[in-house]
């Protein structure tokens, strides 16, 4: 038994010699593989986020598009992965122009990106492949909150035509702006994991999208009171939050993309406590408001305290993380009803959980961020509470106002033309018989729904 | 409705001799009822009412018996009393109640299934005669026309033993439903008798009190810990009041709780709350204070909106807020706010007994 034991570990050294004989690695190739590991962690997080997603739209929507629903996510994540790689990327981060004044407003270089089999330990803190791949999977995260403002209604053509845009064009130039190294990145705009970037850019397009769309059918009566269109699955769309808040981690704590003095465990903190302080808050709200502890109300207050918490993760205290959160679960309670009474139908509450909650977590920056974390972090100052300026709120509002009207227009400019040229939305009666069968031909519940006309011959 | 204007219906319907006629005369009741509404004093107006359907009901039944005779199948071979239940027991019934009903007859020695055919057929005949002249059946299948709410006494005393053995949901839904039972027609000491087993029963498991309370309270009132009012969000009623569930049967159910833990034999939730005020089961600001409330909830039942489907009155129980002026909203508020501090009082009584 012992004599095998000898032969088989003097085997293992000649078959495996670089065990027993590599020169140790040095400290900086040890930082660059960490990095790279807690970074490619972090990207399988984000793009898992978009199970959340497929969980989210389909229970809260009906039965017969929820295999249209689920489908989609797939497809335009697929998509999104092939433009990004081939435009996207570039506007956002490509640095061929760093010298001409056009840099401000967009990048240029790296299309068809090509980032090299390794990272180079001495000038980079991780590989740019794995840089490309956690960025594609942010935007695709906001194209993902877009389509809540598609949903139930729009052609399947029309998410092809709008991923190639918002892709290649209109998500990059915002990143581009704040993160890119663009003009409101000069300005010290503070979004550390993308409340404007992402999720305010996702929900202002899916605000244009419903609008242009119109409500679905039998969303409002005639005399402007609303009807409730319940989603099929409440259970779908708890998991949902779950999925979400576990990829989160990924999306907030990962934007550290280093692991260097351990600073993405405390981003991760207080993501958790915004989380927890907004689904708390919408509860009870809504219990106070309405007389009911409403699920999807705390279901929609957990997911906007993580918003809220996005831009502001790395930049506040524990306690203003709490209130960051239980101010956004109120606000998106009441933004809800603003957009029911407004008469905009947002079947997946994109509006009120990705956009009120991403204005109002972009601005809770100016308020409550310290000035000792905005220089650990190295971007803007400390907000109106730590240091008694205004000035990185009035930073924190441009970012709102441009990202928020830049989107706005070039939206409105891609999906106006795109209704007027191929139409957006399916026909009446491909709306009533669901999507599932009018754009796919086979429903995602076969055996719950019956293809019309079926019942007559048999 | 003037008083000669009223005797004179009465008159009228006593004289029908077809239930057309007496759904001829209840359309023009609901005219004149709807142009009172507004000017009238509400308890007097829901006293009016009541007359009516009472007298409208004792008709109905009248009639059927005659038409029971009319087949060949005689005349009724014991005593028996038609009860009515729910609101038509309290003596709130709207323009618009529904049939909740029961028949209560004498125990015969012989003929046991003879008696048990003809209020089987009578009762199916009432019920018919009724949804004619407008009164939908109960969704919930109280009706004398159901073998379950059509017995003899000593039945009856059968099923209530039965019920107080297992108080499960149902059974004390229908304990319940028996508290509010009122004789419309026929010999009424049947009711009185249905009744003292009905007291003696209850006072004697002090455990079905808090089963009453248990299934009475899901009822919440609508006022929110604002002290907004709890409107419909969405559908057709988005931004209406459920005055039914949200206001008037939290207080019917709670002024009940606390007249059947003091063996109040009255039926009518005001004539409860001044009896539970004369035998100092509350103080007369409280009862004062009730009654005020339960007042002004009645008066908003009458205007919910009404409306006749399948030729019989329906009605959902709620209001549109924009019927309710300003000074109507802050009455119903407080309104709401003393009904919720009943329900809590009446709460605590009814669970206190026990610890």
């Amino acid at each position: 038994m012992v004599k095998k034991t000898f032969l088989a570990l003097g085997l293992m050294t000649i078959v495996f010699p670089v065990v027993a004989f590599a020169a140790d690695p040095s400290g900086a190739m040890l930082d660059m593989g960490l990095n790279s590991l807690w970074v490619m962690l972090a990207f399988i997080l984000v793009l898992l986020m978009q199970g959340g997603f497929i969980l989210l739209e389909a229970g809260s929507t009906r039965m017969k598009n929820a295999g249209h629903v689920a489908g989609k996510t797939i497809f335009t994540v697929g998509l999104a992965a092939l433009i990004y790689w081939a435009v996207g990327y570039g506007v956002a981060f490509g640095g061929a122009n760093a010298e001409s004044t056009l840099s401000k407003f967009i990048g240029w270089g790296d299309f068809f990106v090509n980032p090299g089999t390794s990272g180079d330990p001495a000038s980079e803190g991780f590989p740019s492949a794995v840089f490309f791949l956690f960025q594609l999977a942010f935007a695709a995260i906001s194209l993902s909150i877009a389509w809540g403002g598609f949903a139930e209604r729009a052609k399947l053509s029309s998410y092809v035509v709008f991923t190639l845009f918002y892709i290649a064009v209109i998500y990059p130039v915002v990143a581009h702006w704040i993160w890119g190294g663009g003009w409101l990145a000069d300005h010290g705009a503070q979004d550390f994991a993308g409340s404007t970037v992402v999720h305010l850019s996702g929900a202002v397009a899916a605000f244009v999208a419903t609008v242009l769309l119109k409500p679905r059918i039998g969303k409002f009566n005639k005399d402007g009171s609303a009807n409730e269109i319940l989603g099929h699955n409440q259970v779908f769309t708890a998991l949902s939050v779950l999925l979400l808040w576990v990829g989160w981690f990924g999306f907030n704590a990962g934007s550290t993309v280093a692991i260097g003095d351990g600073f993405f465990t405390y981003v991760a903190f207080t993501t958790m406590l915004g989380a927890g302080a907004g689904g708390v808050a919408a509860l009870m709200i809504s219990w106070a408001v309405t007389g009911k502890a409403d699920i999807t109300a705390m279901l929609n207050g957990t997911l906007g305290g993580l918003v809220a918490i996005t831009a502001s993760c790395a930049f506040v205290d524990p306690w203003a993380a709490v209130v960051i959160g239980l101010v956004s679960g109120v606000l998106v309670f009441y933004s809800v009803k603003m957009f029911e009474k407004l008469k905009v139908d947002d079947p997946i509450y994109a509006l009120s959980v990705h956009g009120m909650a991403g204005i109002w977590g972009t601005l809770a920056n100016g308020i409550f961020a310290t000035q000792e974390l905005a220089d650990k972090v190295g971007v803007g100052t400390g907000g109106l509470i730590d240091t008694g300026s205004w000035k990185q709120l009035w930073v924190q509002l441009e970012s709102v106002v441009f990202a928020g009207a830049f989107v706005l227009v070039s939206s409105f400019i891609v999906l106006g033309i795109m209704k007027k040229v191929m139409g957006f939305r399916v026909t009446e009666e491909q709306e009533i018989i669901g999507l599932d069968l009018s754009e796919h031909g086979v429903y995602g519940y076969p055996e719950q729904l019956k293809k019309p006309g079926q019942g007559i011959q048999g | 409705m003037s008083d000669p204007a009223r005797s004179q219906f009465a008159k009228k319907i006593a004289s029908a001799d077809h239930i057309d006629g007496i759904r001829c005369l209840r359309d023009q009741m609901h005219e004149q009822m709807e142009a009172l509404l507004p000017s009238r004093p509400v308890e007097q107006l829901n006293e009016q009412l009541n007359e009516m359907h009472d007298a409208i009901i004792s008709r109905a039944i009248a009639i059927s018996e005659a038409e029971m005779a009319r087949m060949g199948k005689g005349s009724p071979p014991v005593p028996y009393a038609y009860l009515l239940f729910g609101s038509g027991g309290r003596k709130e019934q709207t323009l618009s109640s529904d049939q909740d009903s029961g028949v209560v007859y004498q125990d015969s020695d012989t003929n046991i299934e003879e008696v048990k055919t003809y209020f089987k057929e009578l009762c199916t005949l009432i019920v018919e005669n009724l949804i004619a002249a407008g009164y939908p059946p109960c969704e919930g299948k109280v009706l004398s026309d159901n073998p379950e709410w059509c017995h003899s006494l000593s039945e009856w005393g059968e099923k209530l033993n039965g019920w107080f053995k297992e108080p499960e949901w149902e059974a004390v839904r229908y304990l319940l439903i028996i508290a509010d039972g009122r004789c419309v027609y026929g010999d009424s000491a049947l009711v009185d008798a249905l009744k003292d087993m009905f007291y003696t029963d209850t006072l004697g498991h002090p455990v079905i009190i808090r089963r009453m309370t248990e299934n009475t309270m899901r009822h919440k009132v609508l006022v929110g810990i604002f002290g907004q009012l709890l409107k419909e969000r969405y559908g057709e009623d988005a931004g209406s009041l459920d005055i039914k569930y949200g206001a008037y049967i939290p207080m019917v159910n709670s002024i009940r709780l606390l007249a059947i833990q003091a063996n109040l034999r009255e039926t009518s939730t005001l004539e409860r709350i001044r009896r539970l005020v004369k035998e100092r089961h509350i103080s007369a600001e409280d009862g004062l204070g009730y009654e005020q409330a339960f007042r002004f909830i009645m008066r908003l039942r009458l205007m919910t909106t009404e409306q006749i489907e399948n030729g019989v009155y329906e009605n959902n129980g709620k209001l549109p807020s924009s019927k309710l002026s300003k000074e109507m909203t802050d009455e119903l508020k407080s309104s709401l706010r003393l009904g919720k501090r009943l329900q809590k009082a009446a709460y605590k009584q009814a669970m206190g007994r026990l610890t």
